[in-house]
């Protein structure tokens, strides 16, 4: 008796697609779907753009699928393939060039607590939001940016370095701050 | 939070991403464009296997191969008949054109301006079929 497809682990379904069969891709697309559209929106796509990017990313999965090995996760794997392709089209429109050297940064809110992390990344510049999002979402190595980018390795670092500060600022207040406002009166 | 807590900290929340309302209809639609992709790339893959196919049994039947009648059957012998008089119609009708442009007296080692004009023609086809896949792929 076949298994049914919702029963089945990733890397049976990728065979499966490798195969041919769309219906088991299609499976993997319901199961990561969100997963990359999300992901390509924190790298800073506009909604329709990260759509339109993952649509491709997951068509060229399909054609790819037989080197799906299974060593990593199917989800990582497409990221990787659908962050690739937005940065393709981004240099198409060379619009991170100009950002590069600029320092843009949004204004901090002073609220204590958590935020999420969608709402933490808008604190970022463009190209810090970029590069974090690669190195942390799309799992790529700082040389696999830097070289994706067309960026020195150092500045990637910088970058990244930078981002995660702010990241980190805004994911987890300092304790001082809860204890200032505790302290008033 | 030090720096070797919060690298880990973050790559979890980035794993961590909301459903989208419409997930189901984005994977319908990826699985609609890859069947209508699958179909195009058939129809190119049929398209090329009966140009090939119709180029060979006009090849076979030119180079004058005997393949003796009691083996061929009567539905092949009307075929290359259908084959042989489509080639002449081309060939009577290309003619004139080929006098204007001045290639009927073309001659390319053994092959006269008639077999060029074939030869180009299947190339065209051919690239106009690779063009045809490349493009289903691309969708």
């Amino acid at each position: 008796m076949t298994k049914a497809l919702i029963d089945l682990h990733d890397v049976e379904l990728a065979a499966l697609a490798a195969a041919g069969g769309r219906r088991e891709f299609g499976e993997l697309v319901r199961r990561h779907g969100s997963a990359v559209r999300g992901l390509l929106r924190r790298m800073g796509a506009q909604p329709s753009e990260a759509d339109d990017v993952a649509q491709d990313a997951f068509l060229q999965a399909f054609e790819k699928c037989a080197e799906f090995r299974g060593e990593g996760t199917f989800a990582s794997w497409v990221k990787r393939i659908a962050a690739r392709l937005y940065l393709k089209r981004k240099a198409r429109n060379a619009r991170y060039v100009a950002e590069v050297e600029t320092e843009e940064t949004a204004p901090l809110v002073d609220t204590p607590g958590l935020v999420d992390l969608d709402e933490a990344l808008k604190a970022l510049s463009e190209t810090e939001r970029l590069c974090v999002s690669l190195c942390h979402g799309a799992g790529l190595s700082h040389p696999e940016i830097a070289a994706a980018l067309k960026l020195p390795l150092g500045t990637v670092k910088s970058h990244v370095k930078r981002g995660l500060d702010k990241l980190r600022v805004r994911l987890q207040p300092e304790p001082a701050s809860y204890g200032r406002t505790s302290h008033v009166g | 939070m030090s720096a070797d807590e919060f690298d880990p900290f973050v790559e979890r929340a980035f794993a961590r991403s909301p459903r989208m309302a419409d997930e189901a209809l984005f994977a319908a639609g990826i699985e609609a464009k890859l069947a209508s992709s699958t179909r195009l790339r058939t129809l190119a893959l049929t398209l090329a296997g009966l140009t090939g196919g119709i180029v060979a049994v006009r090849q076979s039947l030119s180079s004058a191969v005997d393949l003796g009648t009691a083996a061929v059957t009567a539905p092949v012998r009307s075929l290359g008949q259908g084959l042989q008089n489509a080639n002449q119609d081309a060939q009577l009708s290309m003619q004139p054109v080929l006098d204007q442009v001045g290639l009927s007296d073309m001659v390319f080692g053994s092959m006269g301006g008639m077999s060029l004009f074939w030869i180009g023609t299947a190339a065209l086809v051919a690239v106009a079929i690779a063009g045809a896949m490349k493009l289903s792929q691309e969708i």
